[in-house]
């Protein structure tokens, strides 16, 4: 097998013990990761509660209500809002740390139902998009890197065009191309995976570009090692030898800017959500934070940084699964 | 046709070439709109009988807050509620008032008691019984503060209670006479929910109303669509309705596509059957197009206007107001941001709102030397180096205040109109915020001008908007509806009398004056009226908006697919 080649099975330590390494790792970047969402949670209170305006007023419906003086007092009192702005923050956190994420200003409905009902398309979204973007990566550097030279290239200026243009550009054209014009997919809705094909391609693309850039240079320097050489000495063909040895080296950079593609991926989904009108949390958070909606722009808030800090755990496991020398290295 | 005579009187032969241009479009739109309403036709030109059955996909640009129009009350809300509710009264094309779920009503001399008699044979989709009992529950929920009612709410402020003598009489009391208020009643905001529904908690109310109407709403699903089905029972259609029974459609599927191409994209690839909104820039591309037609309907009320505020410098000089709307070429600014599309409107009332005079149409065309005449009378004659005009060492300048949320064409609108106030020597200052900043600014009197518009299908606005109890309102914490800060005694006995009697001819003349004294006392700079715009595509017919508030009325409607 050509997992053979990685490494010497007899050096690895039993099996229980990797697995408590693995295990102190994950408990440690959980503990990173609380930490970031309490920063969170903390920024983004105070960001709001500081901003000008009184938060009362976007509570009772903003420019649209007229509310009474009365409203207002009790308004004022049920969100707690009449206490100095630390009681608030205790109050609050204390709050979080039962779950209760409270209710939005804006929608009348509870922050975790909205929660609920808009990540799923946003998770669906940036999935297909991260898969698109790496089905994307490997069909051009494996194809491409250590051809002929023009030809990577071409491909090179390709990926870097690529990880340059912005999301809302990218939408644009594509709803210009293909919803428009050629009348393809559905310019709007979220609904069957028809929907999906554009804004997930809109958010795949520069994020291919990016992670082609890394895998193209380190899937070239792979290509020069002496066990390349070795396993075409063996026979192999080149096909097989670029996706069954050399790929596993070269995609390890690209595994780790994963992580960092999911952030750029749920932020890029806020501008693709409004473009397309699709569902899901970045539009939501585009309108909270126009609203002023104080809990339900928090609540996005932490489900994003979790999705990142959990995302970024995963990818740290992944990478040792596709590098045991890795555990070695830390052991 | 009486709008038809008006929209073409009101443009002055000096503008012809805008003229002949919006006339035609006007007269086109109008004889949409009055096929629908008048001759019993459907309103996209194709003979077919109705079909029952199918699915109608509906795309609109704004998500409601809250379905139940009750609760705060802006158009999204209004535009679902009419597909699900009933109203107590039917207004027609003409602005009369009929029967609905009342068959007949009188009003007491003194004009404060409104005794209605109801019909039996209604009820609601949860099954509860139409009574007097639900009119009563339904206006004490309009007036009721927890309900948070602004517009519903607003335009019942003179309600004291509801009297039950039998089981089908209602009579309610008011405080003053009231005679806008059969007319408000109209209103999809003023609709009839299910009492039962309504002793829900608001929030769930707001998710899942229950009415009496053609439609009921079986889903919500937040940021994509709301669903509504057939109602099989219905049996009680207005008569300004176009067949009786059940409505021709299975389902409506209520979609929000904010992006305005986007949403009419759609429309082209016939993904959804009709739009609203339609982006004034693709009026002629869906004119041109053969699987489409279109519904444009001006709105009753007072059009969109810049409110300028009187109760403090530069503008607290009616010269200066007036030089200010004469040195703003807005229709310039309508025909590039809007493509000449929105006709102008000179007047405090939309051509569409009963009552209307177009004796006031022109008091704001542009003219800037008699703005500069005007400045120059008021004192300021003095220029700074940057040309503006000064008195007494301070600069001429107002502040616009506007939300984050105003349209970017309307921003764009206000800034052409900064360029040619420049050209009078006044500095026009586009104050851009949060939504929530502008309100407090709002509050604390603290612009020189603030937009707006009030969609209502009485002449009874002037009333709101510049009636000096409207300065203050009766909670003071929220702002005024009376933007201009105006407070005219004179004015105030006009349309409270116009208030008091029943009869069309002295309202008429009422509110003929009332609008004289507000169009010379120059209080707001308005630009275009509000419509209802709808793309509707070829499987798709008997589309119409209704006349109290020109809202979308599916009713009628029926699809061939």
């Amino acid at each position: 097998m050509s997992s053979a080649t990685l490494g010497n099975p007899l050096l690895n330590p039993p099996r229980h013990q990797r697995l408590k390494h693995l295990a102190r790792r994950a408990s440690l970047r959980l503990a990173g990761g609380i930490l970031v969402l309490w920063a969170v949670a903390t920024l983004t209170f105070f960001a709001l509660r500081l901003m000008p305006g009184d938060p009362v007023l976007a509570i009772l419906g903003g420019p649209s209500g007229n509310p009474t003086a009365e409203t207002i007092a009790e308004a004022t009192r049920e969100y707690g809002l009449d206490k100095p702005l630390a009681v608030q923050y205790g109050l609050y956190l204390v709050r979080l740390v039962q779950g209760d994420l409270g209710v939005s200003y804006s929608q009348h409905l509870p922050v975790t139902r909205v929660l609920a009902e808009q990540s799923g398309p946003t998770l669906e979204l940036t999935i297909t998009a991260l898969l698109l973007a790496w089905l994307m990566v490997l069909a051009l550097t494996v194809l491409t890197a250590g051809r002929r030279r023009w030809l990577g290239r071409l491909a090179s200026l390709a990926e870097t065009v690529a990880a340059a243009l912005p999301h809302f550009w990218l939408g644009i054209l594509l709803l210009a191309v293909f919803a428009f014009g050629l009348r393809l997919f559905p310019p709007a809705g979220s609904d069957g995976w028809r929907t999906l094909v554009l804004p997930s391609v809109a958010l795949a693309i520069p994020l291919a570009g990016f992670i082609a850039q890394v895998t193209r240079e380190s899937l070239e320097l792979t290509l020069e090692q002496p066990f390349v050489l070795t396993a075409r000495t063996r026979g192999l063909s080149d096909f097989a030898v670029r996706f069954r040895h050399a790929l596993r080296h070269a995609v390890l950079p690209g595994i780790s800017l994963s992580g960092w593609a999911i952030g750029s991926l749920i932020s890029g989904a806020v501008v693709i959500e409004v473009i397309f009108s699709r569902k899901g949390l970045g539009r939501q958070l585009y309108q909270a934070v126009q609203a002023q909606d104080l809990p339900l722009t928090i609540g996005i808030s932490l489900v994003v940084a979790a999705v990142y800090v959990l995302a970024n755990i995963l990818i740290d496991l992944l990478y040792l699964w596709v590098d045991p020398r890795q555990q070695e290295a830390q052991a | 046709m009486r709008k038809l005579a008006q929209h073409s009187r009101h443009h002055s032969p000096r503008h012809l070439p805008f003229v002949r241009k919006i006339s035609s479009v006007g007269l086109a739109a109008f004889c949409v709109l009055l096929a629908g309403c008048d001759n019993g036709a459907s309103t996209v030109a194709r003979s077919s009988q109705p079909v029952s059955g199918g699915t109608l996909i509906y795309a609109t640009d704004r998500e409601p807050i809250c379905l139940d129009p009750h609760v705060g009350g802006d158009m999204p809300q209004v535009f679902v509620a009419q597909q699900y509710l009933d109203s107590l009264v039917s207004m027609d094309s003409e602005g009369r008032i009929g029967p609905w779920l009342a068959k007949s009503w009188e009003v007491s001399a003194n004009g404060l008691d409104y005794t209605f008699h109801l019909r039996n044979d209604v009820h609601f989709t949860d099954g509860t019984p139409f009574n007097a009992a639900a009119v009563k529950a339904n206006l004490d929920h309009m007036a009721n503060p927890k309900t948070q009612s602004s517009t519903a709410g607003g335009y019942i402020r003179q309600y004291l209670g509801t009297d039950l003598p039998d089981e089908y009489t209602a009579v309610v009391h008011l405080s003053t006479p009231y005679a806008a208020f059969l007319e408000v009643l109209a209103q999809g905001f003023l609709g009839i929910e299910s009492p039962t529904a309504l002793l829900r908690p608001r929030d769930t109310n707001c998710e899942s109303p229950v009415g009496s109407g053609p439609f009921k709403v079986v889903r919500w699903d937040r940021q994509s669509q709301v669903e509504l089905v057939r109602n099989p029972d219905y049996n009680w259609a207005p008569p300004t309705a176009k067949h009786q029974g059940p409505a021709w459609l299975d389902r409506i599927v209520w979609k929000f596509i904010a992006e305005p191409s986007v949403r009419f994209a759609s429309l082209q690839a016939g993904e959804v059957d009709v739009i609203e909104a339609l982006p004034p820039e693709s009026h002629e591309a869906a004119r041109r197009n053969p699987d489409l037609s279109l519904i444009i309907a001006p709105r009753p009320g007072n059009p969109t206007n810049g409110a300028l505020n009187i109760t403090r410098a530069p503008f607290n000089d009616l010269r200066v107001r007036e030089a200010f709307v004469r040195s703003s070429d807005v229709e310039g600014a309508l025909k590039s941001v809007y493509f000449n599309e929105f006709p102008r409107a000179g007047g405090p009332l939309s051509s569409a709102t009963r009552f209307y005079s177009a004796d006031f149409e022109h008091a704001q065309d542009y003219d800037q030397a008699r703005a500069a005449k005007l400045l120059d009378d008021a004192g300021w004659t003095q220029r700074d180096a940057e040309g503006y005009r000064t008195k007494d060492g301070k600069r001429l300048q107002v502040h616009v205040v506007m939300g984050n949320r105003t349209p970017p064409s309307e921003y764009t609108l206000w800034e052409q109109v900064q360029a040619t106030t420049r050209l009078a020597g006044i500095q026009t200052i586009i104050d851009q915020m949060s939504d929530v900043q502008a309100t407090q600014r709002q509050a604390d009197w603290d612009y020189d001008i603030r937009l707006g518009y009030w969609n209502t299908n009485s002449a009874d606005v002037l009333r709101i908007i510049f009636g000096s109890g409207f300065i203050r309102p009766a909670g003071v914490g929220g702002y005024h509806q009376n933007t201009a800060g105006f407070s005219d005694p004179t004015f105030d006995s006009l349309v409270q009398q116009a208030l008091e009697t029943q009869d069309p001819e002295q309202r008429r003349a009422l509110y003929y004056k009332a609008q004289q004294i507000a169009s010379s006392q120059y209080l707001e700079l308005t630009t275009y009226p509000q419509s209802t715009r709808l793309g509707i595509y070829k499987t798709t017919q008997g589309v119409r908006v209704e006349p109290s508030l020109a809202v979308t009325y599916l009713y009628d409607a029926w699809v061939n697919k």
